[in-house]
């Protein structure tokens, strides 16, 4: 695909987004307004930001990398501006935020290469950590930066910038760190990490002493699971992590110990803590606790089955009844409105996004950036899979937000450096 | 090293390949179950300020429309134009409190069909209408009106039918509440008084509250007793003060507290004229629990009846009075474990009017489209055969008897032949359930019914406070 086909679609997702806030207020009885000729511009800008920014630093980047997450910013735009139109506003501020900042992620790169990248590993490591802990400062105090809870948990950041805050969730900034840190890290420790003298009964283990990180990455999450409540960060942290040894060493031993370790802390999690016990009851028993645990999902699947095969139409159905529909819920939201049709777009975009990331992944000859695209891939499929399986009861509800689609300036300034990175690391190793 | 990469793709792409089976099963598949459960409240949405069919009586009064709101162009507003009267079998059909009664049975046909869906637009195209079907009830709204006030301030219930097709004629449940209120803008706070109200005015009592008949169930005993050829209104029995419990040392004695007769012997026809609880309590324990239940299931005891909603079971526990003679015989007075809807007793004084046959009761005649044609007419049904046609006549018989000189007597329609029988329950703190079952004229029944009066007066009975009911309304339907 050319250049211009992709700058072809991108001016498509803008269109798309702005007719879909044009049902939106027809469905709503309202007048059509500034608001339409407003989405477009700012998906066209943002977008074209960006596509200018790989055409210029970046040319020999995949085509394919754009258009899907396009797509689904476009729809998750509607779904966010039918569900709540002042979000949809900040929402078009932080498309705008995020484009800026992935066109300076990508100046950068070409001035210095990924390569730059892989030789402060650990500064990405320390930084992780930090992002991690800040929403852990006191809420109230003298600083400009203040931690503070949502909903019980407490993975939130808030800048104090004298005359505006920022609220910010750093656990999407630490995704990018941590996968970065670990392809680093994986890149030269692969061979090590891939031995594997020890023996038990049919299973092979690497050495003990290898396994630290492994252990240390669990407990790291284990840490954002239990003080800041996240079952989100944490379930993605761990997963990704663990994808990205796997990817690194062959050694399908990790996958185990993963699931081993995964299986181990949510069971004591299930019994220490209310707030996953609730999860657990609303995944298993929805409309039993419709009263209480289950509201959201029940009320999620109502939705889904109301929506039906091609949707109530956009603006029409009652995504509205869905506690937390703009956010962990959208895809329950798309699916009411846009039906199974719309929700089978919504998992193609996301299939073809992956798809295309493992591609460049594998094509890629450099042991660090394959690692990089395939750990950046891997972390978004899984945060994709994480909170669409958890609408759909496939695993438990995480509450992390869906990529591109939800409503938070957090989630879409990561997931666009994330689309920098990767286009960086296509143009790098071109097909 | 591409080929874990490889698998983690694989892998990724795999449960995605998920993620569309589940949205498949969700909204595909298993589609129906989640978008009807009862607690979805979107398509109740979708119905607000939709045209809804009418609702009428036989008698052509509307007692369910919907009007033009004022406010919204192309917007209409569910009234109810009798208010309580008919609260109990129209119901409501609000946006906040989903549906009831016949808006509830009946929604698919009222429901306008312009949804504006693909399906909608071909029907157009096809020349079906969209306009909501309306409904022809069986009831009547004078008899209903006439049933309301004869309860007046009471709690309780009335059930007429017309014995030769089940088809009700009136059913009335006291207190009522107004379904107005509940479409009105003040219905959060109207729902939240009916809720905590102690009267329970939202109790479907006709249909959905059990009682223990009382007397009125010596009618199923008795035609038990006659069909099995056990007794005929002649076959003598002791006339007891007293008749002791099987196995203790509790009694079960007489209204009156003495015998019912001269204290020697009194035959059957006499025992159910006065309402003799020695002698039917005896006899209960000599026919045994499943000649009695077999008649009483015939009725509709222990089974679904077959109404436009789902009408609570009346209980008649043979395998618990199978191996309890002192249960059984208290239950043969229509105490201890006997419980039954007002409608159950009007169905067993319904078999005695139609010749032992139990016809399926039902409230709404027909369905009709905007043009007046009709859509669907319910046909009469055959429920079971409780009797046999000579049973039935004895009985009439012995239950004309009870109202010409029996303990219905206050149930007598002048120049009108009525058979009946009273029952007194035992109600609530001493206030007993009083109980009229009957059907009129004899020679020719054209209705039957039964009266409740829940927890009556402290020295209430049936005969003094459910039998006039049952008078007023009876001649009220025969001089319509």
């Amino acid at each position: 695909m050319t250049r211009t086909a992709e700058s072809g679609m991108l001016v498509g997702a803008a269109g798309l987004a702005a007719f879909g806030v044009t049902l939106v207020l027809l469905a709503g009885g309202e007048t059509i307004d500034s608001r339409i000729g407003l989405t477009f511009a700012v998906m066209l800008a943002a977008f074209g930001a960006v596509h200018m920014a790989i055409r210029r630093w970046a040319a020999s980047a995949s085509t394919i990398i754009l258009p899907p997450a396009a797509l689904l910013t476009a729809i998750g735009l509607a779904e966010i501006h039918r569900l709540d139109p002042v979000r949809a506003g900040l929402q078009q501020w932080w498309l705008l935020i995020a484009s800026a900042l992935t066109v300076a992620l990508l100046l950068f790169l070409h001035r210095r290469g990924t390569a730059t990248i892989r030789r402060y590993r650990y500064l990405y490591l320390a930084a992780g950590l930090v992002l991690l802990l800040l929403p852990l400062l006191p809420s109230a105090g003298p600083l400009p930066l203040r931690g503070f809870e949502v909903n019980g948990s407490r993975l939130w950041l808030l800048v104090d910038l004298g005359l505006a805050e920022i609220r910010f969730q750093p656990g999407e900034i630490v995704k990018l760190l941590m996968v970065l840190f670990l392809a680093g890290y994986l890149a030269e420790r692969q061979s090590a990490l891939a031995e594997r003298p020890r023996k038990l009964g049919p299973f092979e283990f690497p050495e003990p002493r290898q396994l630290f990180p492994v252990v240390a990455v669990w407990a790291v999450s284990l840490l954002v699971l239990v003080v800041q409540r996240d079952l989100g960060a944490s379930a993605l942290l761990f997963g990704a992590f663990i994808g990205m040894i796997y990817a690194a060493t062959g050694r399908p031993a990790y996958l185990v110990i993963g699931a081993l370790l995964t299986g181990a802390a949510g069971y004591a999690a299930y019994n220490l803590f209310d707030h996953v016990g609730r999860r657990v009851l609303a995944w298993i028993q929805p409309f039993q606790n419709y009263e209480d645990a289950g509201y959201q999902v029940a009320q999620a699947w109502f939705g889904m089955g109301t929506g039906s095969l091609a949707g109530s139409g956009i603006g029409l159905g009652r995504p509205d009844l869905i506690p937390n529909a703009a956010t962990d819920f959208i895809f329950a939201a798309v699916a009411e409105e846009l039906g199974f049709a719309g929700s089978l777009a919504v998992l193609a975009a996301f299939a073809l996004l992956i798809g295309v990331g493992f591609g460049i992944a594998l094509r890629s000859r450099d042991r660090f950036r394959k690692l990089t695209a395939a750990g950046l891939t891997w972390v978004l499929g899984l945060q994709a899979f994480l909170i669409i399986g958890g609408v759909l009861r496939l695993v438990p509800l995480t509450g992390i937000t869906l990529p591109f689609m939800s409503y938070g300036g957090s989630s879409l300034v990561g997931n666009f450096l994330l689309l920098g990175l990767l286009a960086r690391v296509s143009h790098e190793e071109p097909a | 090293m591409n080929r874990p990469t490889r698998r983690l793709a694989a892998g990724i792409l795999i449960a995605f390949a998920l993620l569309g089976l589940m949205t498949t099963w969700v909204q595909v598949v298993a589609a129906d179950t989640y978008r009807l459960d009862p607690r979805n409240a979107r398509f109740n949405l979708t119905q607000v300020g939709k045209e809804r069919g009418l609702i009428v009586t036989a008698d052509g009064q509307v007692v369910a429309r919907s009007d033009p709101d004022p406010g919204t162009t192309g917007s209409f507003i569910r009234s109810y134009p009798t208010g309580p009267i008919f609260a109990n079998v129209v119901g409501y059909s609000s946006l906040l409190f989903g549906e009831q009664g016949l808006e509830r049975a009946y929604s698919t046909e009222l429901r306008s069909r312009r949804d504006l869906t693909i399906s909608d637009l071909l029907s157009v195209i096809l020349g079906s209408d969209l306009r909501p079907l309306n409904l022809q009830m069986t009831l009547h709204d004078s008899l209903q009106r006439i049933a309301f006030e004869a309860l007046g301030s009471q709690a309780g219930a009335v059930v007429a039918l017309e014995p030769s097709t089940g088809a009700v004629l009136a059913m009335v449940s006291t207190p009522s509440y107004d379904p107005n209120l509940l479409v009105g803008p003040d219905a959060a706070a109207q729902w939240q008084a009916l809720l905590t109200d102690p009267r329970r005015p939202l109790a479907q009592r006709a249909t959905r509250e059990l009682y223990p008949p009382g007397s009125t169930f010596k009618t199923v005993v008795s035609a038990a007793a006659i069909d099995s050829d056990y007794a005929t209104p002649e076959t003598m029995f002791p006339d007891e003060a007293s008749f002791p419990l099987p196995g203790s040392t509790a009694t079960i004695e007489n209204a009156s507290g003495g015998p019912c007769s001269n204290g020697v012997t009194t035959n059957l026809l006499s025992a159910f004229v006065r309402s003799c609880n020695t002698t039917f309590a005896r006899l209960a324990v000599e026919l045994g629990a499943e000649t009695i239940g077999s008649v009483a299931e015939r009725t509709g005891f222990n089974r679904d009846l077959p109404f436009n909603w789902t009408v609570v079971e009346s209980v008649f526990p043979v395998g618990v009075l199978n191996d309890d003679d002192a249960a059984l015989a208290q239950s043969g007075i229509g105490e201890r474990d006997v419980r039954a809807t007002p409608l159950q007793m009007a169905l067993v004084a319904a078999a005695v009017a139609n010749q032992g046959i139990v016809m399926s009761p039902y409230l709404v005649a027909s369905t009709f489209d905007a043009d007046g044609n009709e859509v669907q007419a319910t046909e009469p049904a055959e429920f079971d055969s409780a009797f046999s046609l000579d049973t039935s006549q004895v009985l009439a018989q012995m239950m004309e008897r009870v109202v010409t000189e029996g303990t219905g007597r206050q149930a007598a329609v002048p120049g009108v032949r009525v058979a009946g029988k009273t029952g007194t329950a035992t109600g609530v703190e001493g206030r007993p359930h009083a109980w009229f079952i009957g059907f009129a004229p004899v020679e020719a029944p054209t209705i039957a019914i039964a009266v409740l009066v829940e927890a009556a007066g402290e020295s209430a009975s049936g005969g003094g406070v459910a039998a006039p009911i049952a008078q007023t309304v009876i001649s009220g339907w025969l001089n319509r």
